[in-house]
């Protein structure tokens, strides 16, 4: 008895001081981008920062797996990227400042974003799907997006359908692990999971794997800077979308991001960060959300 | 024999004439149908998996289909109408949505659709240009419940208003409600599941109809884990035991290198030392299956332990047993496998097996690089389902393991105490034991397991059994 009782309270201290640890990094992480609301001009739409409720009051606190780029990686202990942009003008613009989670496993984010307790926001390149709508809320989609498929470059395949009955790789919980489990119905097939989209590409790098299905943009990143012995074999027009990722819970936020970005929209503001990461890209509208 | 003769050349004539019509017809066959070039292309057609326990589509059950089709050379494309096969029923929320990508740029395309059983319509406002891709979404319509292969016909309205049949699409297969399925089936419509899923902690972590779905497909998990450590750990025993005699060598510099070894791997992480020997290898060129080498490190890693324990064994046999040997003109060798090791194997027995536990446990630990083991299975299935559930199955199925072991160990234990002539009242024994515990280095007459705190240091590690 006394036993378990001396276990449990090693347990619960132990949890305790994890969770002290946890939001004593994010604090640290994250409050560079505070600004008051009252500066910019344009904020006439924009609704009171005391009207939302968030995890911590007045903060806007994201969760992300931060292994994505260009839209969201870690540089050192500071996130970048292309989401991390737009969410800190989102922040700024209404107000909150921002502060992100240490990187989460993808495939336990939207949970978290769902329960409430620990993120206000998702931001990790989440494709908008019916499937994930049923467990949380998307903000107006910011990105279009593709599957694509990767292979080292002295490989011999020349398309997507080639991998049918071949080892390949995904993140877990990733569109493009279901686009694998859909279309390469070969009994051979064998679907390996991984928890970061940088394991994935160990993998293929290592021989594990004999190609990996992830985002297109993230494909010709990568494969241009960080795994110069890859190539996109095929990219394959899914035609996906990014949103974040909010609870249902929570209306009064998603509205609240979704009208900044209506407003950054008008103020060029969005269209410079978008222009500043993808020159040859148009900007989507961020009109009516479908 | 001229007749036969006869015979065989009319025989053969007919024969090539058979041949000339069949190979005619295959040509009229494939050339036919070209000259009308088809305005939409029907590229592909799949359905995403939906079976609980696996990945084939199941008849009965909400999917997703996805219909891709390209628009032809100097055609516009208004409206199309998809014809699901007889017996298609609508999930709850189904609804279609159309995407029209140039190569990979999406299109802005204001469209109208509606969907019954029979099929579904997409009537976009402005005509879809030659050249463009159409992807035609489905959101849950359940297939047929009969298992077969299914297609999607219809027909669609060009530019000009002109309406024409839609090529066949390619078949999906459907197969027929599991028995998983038909039970997951049967639970959702009980009174009982629905007031036990209300309850936010029993759902997440009880769910039902989970509990149903991942038992079947966490066995295949289990008994690959069951697999890795059942080849994994008796590979560590010779290892371990080489090992632990030349940790007892004559020579300084043969004990210094093994307990370099020793000490190396069990003052690092077992995880660790994974994902070097995962990511690591492959740079030296070294390319290994992915389960054999979840083997060799499981086996390397616990080969470390068994060294200490094997060394702690033959240390604790009394320094009689060897004297007596020798009096009797054995020697070094003889002594050691007729005499010491067959008493040392009681001894370590007990401290073995729950090394064999810690190393099963630590077999999830591979789920990390990819091992599909029964970590991997659960996460997947956790990932798919956004519930806790197949997580508590797996501990279910881990348990399956490690508690009959752990009762074997005591009651092993107890007769050992016996045997050996120790007191082996409860009160007294527990007492014996927490002493042994604290202290660091044990006797070397009585035995203690030499690798508690190694272990208990690494962090990843659950607590001993």
């Amino acid at each position: 008895m006394s036993k378990s009782n001396k276990l449990f309270s090693l347990i619960a201290g132990l949890v305790l001081a994890m969770s002290l640890l946890l939001t004593g990094c994010g604090g640290g992480g994250g409050s560079t981008t505070g600004n008051a609301a009252a500066d910019s001009g344009s904020g006439a739409a924009a609704p009171a920062a005391s009207e939302i409720r968030t995890v911590t009051p007045g903060v806007l606190t994201v969760g992300s797996d931060c292994d994505y780029p260009p839209f969201i990686e870690m540089n050192g202990e500071q996130p970048q990227g292309f989401e991390y942009d737009l969410l800190s003008a989102i922040a700024t613009e209404m107000g909150y400042e921002l502060e992100y989670l240490p990187p989460q496993n993808f495939d336990t984010l939207l949970a978290s974003v769902a329960s409430e307790t620990k993120m206000d926001v998702g931001c990790s390149s989440f494709t908008i799907t019916d499937d994930r709508k049923k467990l949380i809320d998307f903000c107006t989609p910011y990105f279009d997006s593709n599957q694509a498929v990767v292979a080292l470059i002295d490989s011999s395949y020349t398309s997507a359908m080639d991998f049918n009955g071949k080892v390949v790789g995904a993140q877990s919980g990733t569109t493009g692990a279901d686009w694998v489990r859909e279309n390469l119905t070969d009994s051979g097939t064998t679907l390996k999971e991984y928890n970061q989209t940088s394991e994935v590409m160990a993998a293929l790098v290592a021989g594990d794997i004999e190609g990996a299905f992830y985002d297109e943009p993230v494909a010709a990143e990568w494969a241009s800077t960080l795994y110069t012995n890859t190539h996109i074999v095929e990219s394959i027009p899914t035609g996906e979308q990014y949103g974040f990722a909010v609870s249902k819970g929570n209306p009064e936020l998603l509205e609240a991001i979704n009208d900044t970005l209506v407003i950054i929209k008008n103020n060029g503001t969005f269209d410079r960060i978008f222009l500043s990461y993808f020159p040859d890209l148009t900007p989507p509208s961020l009109g009516a959300n479908g | 024999m001229s007749t036969t003769k006869k015979y065989s050349t009319v025989a053969s004539a007919l024969r090539s004439f058979v041949a000339l019509v069949a190979v005619l017809s295959l040509v009229v066959c494939v050339v036919g149908p070209t000259p009308e070039a088809r305005a939409l292309t029907v590229d592909k057609t799949t359905a995403q998996p939906n079976q609980s326990d696996g990945n084939q589509i199941i008849g009965g059950v909400p999917t997703r289909i996805t219909w891709e089709a390209t628009v032809g050379d100097d055609e516009e494309i208004k409206e199309i109408h998809l014809v699901f096969p007889a017996g298609t029923t609508l999930g709850e929320g189904a609804n279609t949505k159309a995407t029209v990508l140039d190569g990979l740029a999406r299109l802005e395309t204001p469209q109208e659709n509606t969907i019954t059983d029979e099929g579904t319509v997409i009537d976009f406002a402005e005509p879809v240009a030659s050249g463009l891709l159409i992807r035609v979404e489905i959101f849950y319509v359940a297939l047929p419940a009969e298992s077969g292969h299914y297609t999607l016909t219809g027909r669609y309205v060009d530019g000009e208003g002109t309406e024409r049949e839609l090529e066949e699409s390619p078949a999906i297969a459907v197969i027929s409600v599991t028995v998983v399925e038909s039970i997951t089936q049967w639970l959702d419509e009980q009174p009982w599941v629905e007031w036990w899923n209300s309850q936010l902690f029993l759902r997440v972590f009880f769910n039902p109809q989970l509990i149903v779905a991942s038992v079947p497909t966490l066995f295949q998990g289990w008994l690959r884990s069951l697999g890795l450590v059942l080849v994994g750990f008796p590979l560590a025993i010779p290892i371990g035991l080489a090992v632990s005699f030349l940790r007892m060598a004559r020579f300084r510099i043969v004990r210094f290198f093994a307990s370099i070894y020793v000490n190396v791997i069990r003052g690092t992480p077992l995880f660790l030392q994974i994902y070097i020997a995962f990511f690591g290898l492959p740079f030296l060129g070294v390319s290994i299956d992915s389960y054999l080498l979840g083997i060799l490190v499981l086996a390397m890693n616990s080969s470390a332990y068994l060294a200490e324990i094997f060394r702690a064994g033959i240390q604790s046999i009394h320094k009689g047993q060897f004297e007596a040997s020798a009096s009797l003109g054995m020697n070094a060798v003889q002594t050691m496998f007729s005499v010491i090791l067959p008493q040392t194997v009681r001894r370590v027995i007990p401290t073995a097996t729950s090394e064999f536990i810690l190393l099963y446990k630590d077999t999830s630990l591979l789920a990390a690089v990819g091992v599909m083991e029964q970590m991997m299975f659960a996460k997947s299935m956790v990932a798919s389902s956004g519930n806790m559930t197949p997580y508590i199955v797996a501990a279910g199925y881990y348990l399956l393991v490690t508690l009959p072991l752990t009762k074997i160990i005591g009651s092993f234990e107890k007769k050992l105490a016996a045997a050996e002539g120790h007191s082996s009242e409860p009160p007294d024994k527990k007492k014996k034991r927490k002493r042994l515990q604290k202290t660091e280095d044990a006797p070397s007459d009585s035995f203690a397991p030499p690798h508690d705190n190694f272990r208990r240091g690494n962090g990843l590690m659950g607590p001993k059994i």
